[in-house]
């Protein structure tokens, strides 16, 4: 039954995936973060400030492309408004290679994505929700989100489980 | 399956012959096409509900962020014992940040959030385990919060408190938390099983789905297949139609209702010389006839269009007259075959020239016509011959009977009566010859008298007693039923039974001859009467029995010898009885002997039936009779002794008065017959000597006369005759007289007719129509002068001359059958012979030319050839 299911659903996001083709930009040189450190970035990549990768601060994201959309999320009550820098974007400007994308959350949950979901409609790296920041409470201060009410696809436990939340460390890999 | 209506050559009401396939087939068709749309819109139904359905449970499991409750309960825990475990750390440790502490508390309140404002359980049933949760959890947050976000002292002076509520707080989430899941289970069970039900039965659905698929297919497989069938089988009847219509030697030609050509083939195309192409399109009485057969085609047509009713299709064949391209008529036969198809009535003609056999059969007729003729020629030759034959036969007959009343030895008397019975036969065959050729020729008269059957067959066998005698057989009369008085030809029939009598006597030795008469009820008017004559004697052989009615033929040639037959006699039977509307026939079998048959129409009779009469049951016992005839004239002798002996009576002749009287005294007779006047001795003188002494003085004395009046009767009875048979004398009359019946009474004072048609058509009979002609023109010639000199008579002083005139006048009317005349020139004579001349010449005076004029115009109407 479940094989029946999941047969349907993939050929339903076969049918609804735009082929892709990422732009990747000249990665951007890196200051040590001013401010808290919220993220470090690791593995395969270009852009460095720290020994371990590359470590940002809120205004440092700030400076990447900034990108927004308004959804609903299985974990709030109404419709919200996040802003944030795209995965590709984040990509580009840190010169990562690899096929995949760790991102590892506060309480050390951790979860693998291909480096090819990440695409202009795709995952985002919020870190406004409703133009404030995100509370540790809140699910911040860092948080994978897709624009699920663009996308049926993107409506899928596997994608849910693909949100992590509370993000201290992206790391690209193999 | 519309078939080509001009290659279906079957009449109305035929079906094709695979009609039983059509109407399976219509059926099939009719009634698969709703069930087919049927069965694919309820699938379709199905399959959208199910798959509405199914993609809304898709759908809900998709979106629903069940997120892994188990998990997520896991982390709670987890989450928990961290930030306890940290707050415990803190509590021994006073120097030591707090930033970790609160981190674990955010995250755990973070978990919290997650939980209790996640849509995971607002899609949980708000039982009383999730409220209790909520409630649990919101009372700890609410108590905890503040003193995490409270400043560091403050924080560190609380930690043992917080230590206790997060205690607390994990031995209660424990506990619901298994509550939790237990619930959750059970209804991811419910749903699992609902969701699995949905898509068993969509897999049903779909197996159904693909399952009426096929049999939708099969079927239009199968129809398909069938269709093709059909329209092979079509092709080649169509192709079949067409070769037979193609190859056919007449011509076919199919025409709508309104006579427009619709189909036209080869032969038609040679016969009519149209291409087909010019001839279809146009109207077929134009095209193939000529003018005046159009009108007949076109009035049959409209017939048939009025009526609504084919009486001339489908009905036999026309002759008609057809027309070729170039105007040429030709003799054609025309068979129609109407036909109505779906376009409506077709008419389809086949046509045939037939030229040739019109041409053939004139030839034929033609030469029948010329064999008719001869045929004609040779049965007149015949008839004549046969006829002018017998005149001089009597004047054979009637010197050689002189002839032996003069021979004076044994053996001139043996040659002269070989000389007679040798004429006597030829006679017989001059006259069955003549009676052949008269069926023949249809110049047969038939009588139409009233006649006792009875008596009839009954004096046919009293006549043949004697050779019945002789052979030592039986004869029987034995009348089926009643017998009534009959109306026909009583001389004919007596001829014929007299025929199948004699034969049957011939060919029967001491055996038994029975005649069985019946009658049975016709349809119409008539009778049907039947005379069997049965016989035991030698019996006929069945290949014979066919045989034996032809002409001239004879089953025992030895009989030939000892026989004076021509073989004719039966054929001659046979032609009388076709002659008289009857038939004759056999049934025999060899050695068991035979029955012959005769069965007439013949009509009832007013009088009523005398076979009752027992004076004429009496007379019947009369067998043979000793007659003497005494006739000057040998024709009438030998037709007399013919008569009479047929009849089995035996005969003496005597040619004048005095020899018959010499005979008579000499012999007792049992009749004399005695004609009037004749040379040597008259009658009246021989029947006074005859009555005055001799053997014969007691015997019956019958007067023969051409003329009976009431005085001459007188005469003839005073002279001691006993009575007077009037000639010409018949078989029938004959008999009668004899048997003392009968005889000839004074005429009635009725008024005498102007001409007699009986004697003319005697005359006619005997003389053929061209002698009666000649007779009666010369007669007509003859008579002015005649009455110039009855005239002359009749002026005083000359009156001596008046009866011999008078007696010449009576005999000439009496021979051209004027009786009126005749009877007032015998009236005449007779007032002459008393001496009263003068008022015989006053009764001349007075009604001879009135009677003249109306046997004149008598005469002119007479249907005589000229």
């Amino acid at each position: 039954m479940y094989r029946f299911f999941s047969l349907i659903v993939l050929l339903l996001s076969c049918l609804s995936v735009p082929t892709l083709s990422p732009a990747y930009a000249q990665p951007v040189a890196f200051a040590p973060p001013l401010g808290i450190p919220i993220v470090t970035v690791s593995g395969a990549i270009t852009a460095t400030n720290a020994a371990d990768g590359l470590v940002l601060d809120l205004d440092q994201l700030r400076t990447l492309p900034q990108h927004r959309f308004t959804t609903s999320t299985p974990w709030t009550e109404a419709k919200v408004t996040f802003q944030g820098v795209l995965l590709k974007d984040l990509i580009a400007a840190v010169g990562a290679s690899g096929t995949t994308v760790t991102l590892m959350a506060l309480d050390d949950y951790t979860n693998s994505i291909p480096i090819t979901d990440a695409k202009d409609d795709g995952p985002m790296l919020a870190f406004l929700m409703d133009d404030k920041t995100i509370s540790v409470r809140d699910k911040g201060p860092l948080w994978l989100i897709y624009p699920f009410d663009d996308n049926a696809a993107y409506r899928s436990e596997e994608t849910y489980a693909q949100s992590v939340w509370q993000i201290k460390r992206i790391n690209f890999g193999n | 399956m519309e078939i080509n209506p001009k290659a279906q050559p079957q009449a109305k009401g035929l079906r094709p012959p695979f009609s039983g396939i059509v109407l399976e087939w219509s059926k099939i068709v009719q009634w698969s096409k709703p069930a087919m749309i049927a069965l694919a819109s309820v699938s379709t139904c199905v399959v959208a509900i199910l798959w509405f359905r199914l993609q809304s449970e898709m759908l809900t499991y998709r979106q629903e962020a069940i997120d892994n409750i188990h998990f997520n309960v896991a982390q709670i825990e987890l989450d928990l014992v961290r930030f306890q475990a940290e707050v415990e750390i803190m509590a021994l440790q006073p120097a030591e940040p707090l930033s970790e502490l609160r981190l674990r508390f955010d995250l755990l309140y973070s978990r919290f959030q997650s939980i209790l404002k996640g849509k995971m359980f607002v899609a949980l049933d708000r039982g009383d385990i999730v409220d209790k949760l909520t409630w649990r959890v919101e009372k700890y947050l609410n108590d905890t919060t503040p003193l995490i976000d409270s400043p560091d002292p403050e924080l560190r002076a609380a930690l043992s408190q917080i230590d206790d509520d997060s205690k607390k707080l994990r031995l209660e989430l424990r506990v619901l938390i298994i509550q939790l899941i237990t619930r959750y289970s059970a209804m991811a069970d419910e749903r699992r099983e609902a969701f699995s039900s949905l898509v068993q039965r969509a897999a049903w659905a779909g197996a159904i789905v693909i399952m009426s698929l096929a049999m939708l297919s099969a079927l239009v497989l199968w129809l398909n297949r069938k269709a093709v069938r059909l329209a092979c089988q079509t092709v080649r009847l169509s192709s079949r139609f067409a070769a037979t219509v193609e190859t056919s030697l007449d011509a076919i030609i199919v025409s709508d209702e309104q006579g427009k050509v619709l189909d036209f083939n080869n032969s038609a195309a040679t016969n009519f010389g149209y291409s087909p192409k010019e001839a279809i399109g146009s109207d077929l009485a134009d095209l193939i006839l000529p003018p005046l057969s159009r009108a007949l085609y076109t009035d049959m047509m409209s017939r048939i269009n009025r009526d609504g009713m084919d009486h001339d299709a489908n009905s036999g064949r026309l002759q008609m007259t057809g027309m070729r391209k170039g105007g040429q008529e030709f003799p054609l036969e025309l068979a129609v075959a109407s036909h109505n198809t779906a376009a409506g009535m077709i008419f389809i003609a086949f046509l045939r020239d037939i030229s040739d056999r019109v041409q053939a059969e004139a030839s034929l007729v033609q030469a029948r016509d010329v064999a008719m003729a001869a045929e004609k020629t040779k049965t007149n030759f015949m008839a004549v011959m046969s006829h002018e034959m017998r005149t001089p036969l009597n004047g054979v007959m009637a010197a050689l009977e002189i002839a032996s009343g003069m021979a004076v030895n044994d053996k001139q008397v043996r040659f002269l009566n070989l000389a007679q019975s040798s004429a006597r036969q030829l006679l017989r065959h001059a006259n069955d010859v003549l009676d052949i050729s008269k069926v023949e020729a249809g110049q047969m008269h038939l009588l139409d008298e009233e006649f006792d059957m009875m008596a009839l067959v009954q004096d046919l066998v009293a006549g043949l007693q004697p050779l019945a005698t002789q052979k030592g057989t039986e004869m029987i009369v034995k009348p089926l039923g009643a017998m009534p008085r009959l109306v026909g030809d009583y001389f004919r029939i007596s001829q014929i039974l007299q025929n199948f009598m004699t034969n049957a006597l011939k060919f029967t030795e001491n055996g038994k001859i029975t005649i069985e008469i019946e009658t049975q009820r016709r349809k119409d008017a008539l009778l049907e009467v039947e005379v069997r004559v049965i016989d035991t004697g030698v019996g006929i052989a069945e290949s014979d029995q066919a045989r034996i009615f032809e002409d001239f033929v004879m089953l025992d040639q030895s009989f030939v010898r000892t026989s004076d037959g021509t073989g004719l006699g039966l054929a001659i039977a046979r032609r009388l009885a076709q002659a008289m509307g009857g038939e004759v026939g056999v049934e025999s079998e060899l050695g068991e002997g035979s029955c012959f048959w005769m069965r007439l129409p013949l009509a009832v009779g007013e009088m009523l039936s005398q076979t009752e009469d027992p004076k004429a049951a009496s007379a019947l016992s009369i067998d043979l009779l000793d007659i003497l005839v005494v006739e000057d004239n040998a024709t009438n002798r030998i037709v007399l002794e013919e008569m009479l002996q047929q009849m089995g009576h035996r005969v003496t002749m005597a040619v004048d008065g005095r020899q018959g009287m010499e005979v008579a005294r000499a012999y007792a007779f049992d009749v004399i017959l005695m004609d009037i006047s004749m040379p040597v001795m008259d009658g009246l003188t021989a029947t006074t000597m005859i009555r005055a002494e001799g053997l014969s003085m007691h015997s019956r004395i019958l007067a023969v006369t051409a003329h009976s009046m009431p005085t001459d009767l007188e005469r003839f009875k005073n002279a001691g005759m006993d009575g007077c048979l009037t000639k010409p004398i018949s078989f029938g009359k004959l008999a009668e007289v004899l048997l003392g019946d009968g005889l000839d009474e004074p005429e009635p004072q009725a008024k005498p007719k102007a001409l007699n048609p009986a004697r003319i058509d005697d005359l006619r009979e005997g003389l053929g129509p061209t002698g009666l002609v000649r007779m009666i023109t010369r007669f007509r010639a003859d008579f002015p002068d005649f009455q110039a000199r009855l005239l002359a008579a009749c002026a005083p002083g000359k009156l001596a001359d008046l009866m011999p005139i008078c007696h010449e006048g009576a005999g000439v009317c009496a021979m051209i059958g004027a009786p009126a005349l005749q009877q007032l020139y015998a009236k005449a004579e007779a007032l002459c012979r008393d001496g009263d001349e003068i008022k015989a010449a006053a009764l001349i005076m007075a009604r001879g030319e009135a009677l003249w004029a109306e046997a004149e115009a008598a005469i002119s109407a007479l249907d005589l050839p000229s």
